[in-house]
């Protein structure tokens, strides 16, 4: 397993280095710099040509790719010029947002897919099995941002029941006691959407593992046994149905990371995702790139986790 | 008398090619031809669309801004007092014809990788699928709004080429290794033994035979690249503002107060997309389950 782990984090460092060009020469790509965004009247373009001088942007690409890697590898990673300030000063104030966000829609999408699926497996082809497939067949076809609409419409402005917007109330000192829970409660609508959407393919897979292991021999002998029905499921078949799902946790960054960007926009909630957009709105190329590097480092890094998972569940997978 | 028997016989063997059968357990599919009577009608509708208004959906009417549904506007208007049910109309047009502009470029991009990789093996294949998975590293979403905003200006056509490009990998690993699987077969062996060239192989003995595969990916990808094109265009970063397409007609959506107040401009585009998509992927699943020869049904 170590040997396996050793070989697929190695693979990523070529990839890494990849990623890195193609994800600088898209920032690159972008049509005008940050001084070309906020052109102020009052100053003259010599100045301005003097700037871009001073920022190296005048410099030849692989000459401004060599001090970027530079840069990056001391983490640094250049500074906002809409922001004023280091860009790793911005994610670092961001970043704890998405991440709780990202946590407690993980956490409402196993608690979710867990009751379901384990009904849906328990009673396959009954009223209730297939209430929850029409469930996920929704689900699955509704788009974020459309159910991130509908969630907004219903609880916040129908009911009342939770903000529409923003990370965090107003007026709030960070640290203190309200100020966490004020967080939680601003994070729950979002998180909600962005979990209730990942759950079907989690339900599916749990009901059709459910099913399966139903019929296998071990199940036959615990019947056998007079083992009661009850126990049988949540001991022998819940217990074997449960590992596959964990490999799914790797994959699900990459998902995550896809449908935070949409569903922080619509909220203004303020994480990567917001930041990523705002700052691609006002060629803030600074920010653009270090976000687009980390979420694609952390795409690469839950494709890793995927594969582990996997090797260490199935070791057959290591063998190569 | 022995002829027309055989006639009948051979009659018979051809009915039950396998396409007649999935064809025929399609059509007893109930809840998959209800989806295709719905997606032929919104497709119907989107493309006659000039017959079933009378409205410009570029006209701008300032007097009758954020109209509720009722007289003269069947659903209301948006807030450049255009009429929802002309623009739901045209916007149909523009996000089901990049959606299937879209699923035939991938398909094609994705068909000629993955046969290419799976009928020559050996370094091809490694160089083509180290390349698919370096692909696949990215994420997607984040990497086509960038893409989307550097093409901006360019238009639509922009957009279809950035959604293209970014999405044919899944589909191509799945060519791939049904080429695989297939090429082992003795008729293949047998047609490179007569001296068929390989485009020819592939053409007219491999691709006939992964078509079933080919057809449920495309179902899946069309499904995919209608969200992809609403949802781009609903940050901005999709089709141009003026042009109507669900996506754009959900922009106005990002102001709160329009959520809650002027609730007619974005409930309709957004039951439009969530059914369309819906009806995609029950036809999706009743085309599998039509080719599976393990189902019953």
């Amino acid at each position: 397993m170590l040997l396996y782990t050793l070989r697929r984090i190695l693979i990523m460092i070529p990839i890494l280095f990849l990623v890195s060009i193609v994800v600088f020469s898209l920032a690159f790509a972008m049509p005008g710099d940050a001084l070309s965004g906020q052109i102020d009247p009052t100053q003259s373009p010599e100045y301005i040509e003097e700037m871009r001088e001073e920022l190296g942007l005048n410099d030849p690409v692989h000459i401004q790719y060599g001090r970027w890697v530079a840069g990056i590898v001391q983490w640094d990673f250049g500074r906002s010029v809409v922001h004023r300030m280091d860009v790793s000063a911005i994610i670092g104030e961001r970043l704890p947002n998405t991440i709780l966000l990202s946590a407690m829609s993980l956490i409402i999408t196993y608690i979710l897919a867990f009751f379901m699926g384990r009904y849906a497996g328990r009673n396959p082809y009954t009223k209730g099995d297939y209430t929850i497939q029409g469930i996920n067949y929704l689900m699955l076809a509704i788009p974020s941002f459309v159910a991130a609409l509908f969630a907004i419409f219903i609880f916040s402005f129908q009911f009342g029941l939770f903000p529409s917007t923003g990370s965090v109330g107003s007026g709030m000192t960070p640290g203190t006691f309200e100020f966490w829970m004020s967080k939680l409660y601003h994070t729950f609508l979002p998180a909600l959407v962005l979990g209730a959407l990942v759950t079907a393919s989690y339900t599916q897979f749990l009901r059709n593992d459910i099913i399966e292991s139903a019929q296998k021999d071990y199940v036959r002998t615990a019947r056998a046994k007079g083992t009661p029905e009850s126990e049988i499921y949540n001991k022998h078949i819940l217990r074997n149905s449960i590992i596959p799902i964990v490999t799914l946790f790797g994959f699900d960054i990459a998902s995550i990371i896809g449908g935070a960007v949409i569903i922080e926009t619509i909220f203004s909630y303020r994480g990567i995702g917001e930041l990523l957009i705002s700052s691609i709105e006002r060629r803030d190329s600074a920010v653009v790139l270090s976000v687009t590097l980390m979420l694609s480092v952390a795409t690469l890094v839950g494709n890793l986790l995927a594969d582990l998972l996997y090797g260490i569940i199935d070791p057959r997978i290591r063998v190569e | 008398m022995e002829a027309a028997e055989e006639i009948q016989l051979e009659k018979k063997a051809k009915k039950q090619s396998p396409w007649s059968i999935a064809r025929r357990k399609l059509v007893r599919n109930k809840l998959a031809m209800l989806s295709l009577g719905f997606l032929v009608l919104v497709i119907t509708m989107a493309y006659m669309a000039p017959l079933l208004t009378g409205y410009d959906p570029q006209r701008v009417d300032i007097i009758n801004r954020n109209q509720p549904p009722g007289e003269g506007f069947l659903l209301g208007t948006d807030a450049s007092g255009r009429d929802i049910w002309t623009l739901l109309l045209y916007g149909a047009r523009t996000s089901l014809t990049i959606g299937l502009v879209c699923t035939a470029a991938v398909i094609m991009i994705a068909t000629v990788i993955g046969s290419i990789a799976g009928y020559y093996g050996g370094l091809v294949d490694a160089i083509l699928m180290r390349f698919t998975d370096f692909m696949m590293n990215f994420p997607f979403l984040v990497f086509v709004i960038v893409l989307a905003s550097i093409f901006r200006e360019a238009g639509i056509w922009a957009l279809i080429i950035v959604l293209s490009v970014l999405s044919w990998t899944g589909a191509a690993r799945v060519v791939r290794s049904k080429v695989m699987a297939e090429k082992e077969n003795e008729y293949v062996m047998a047609a490179i033994s007569i001296g068929s060239t390989p485009f020819k192989v592939i053409r007219k003995h491999l691709l006939p035979n992964v078509m079933t595969t080919i057809i449920v990916q495309a179902t899946l990808l069309l499904a995919v690249m209608i969200v992809a094109e609403t949802a781009l265009s609903f940050l901005g970063f999709g089709v141009p503002t003026g042009t109507p397409s669900w996506g754009n007609m959900m922009t106005e959506a990002r102001d709160p107060n329009v959520i809650r107040s002027y609730w007619w401009i974005w409930i309709p585009p957004g039951l439009a997309i969530t059914f369309t998509i819906l009806s995609i992927n029950f036809i999706g699943e009743g085309i599998k389950d039509a080719f599976n020869p393990r189902s019953a049904r």
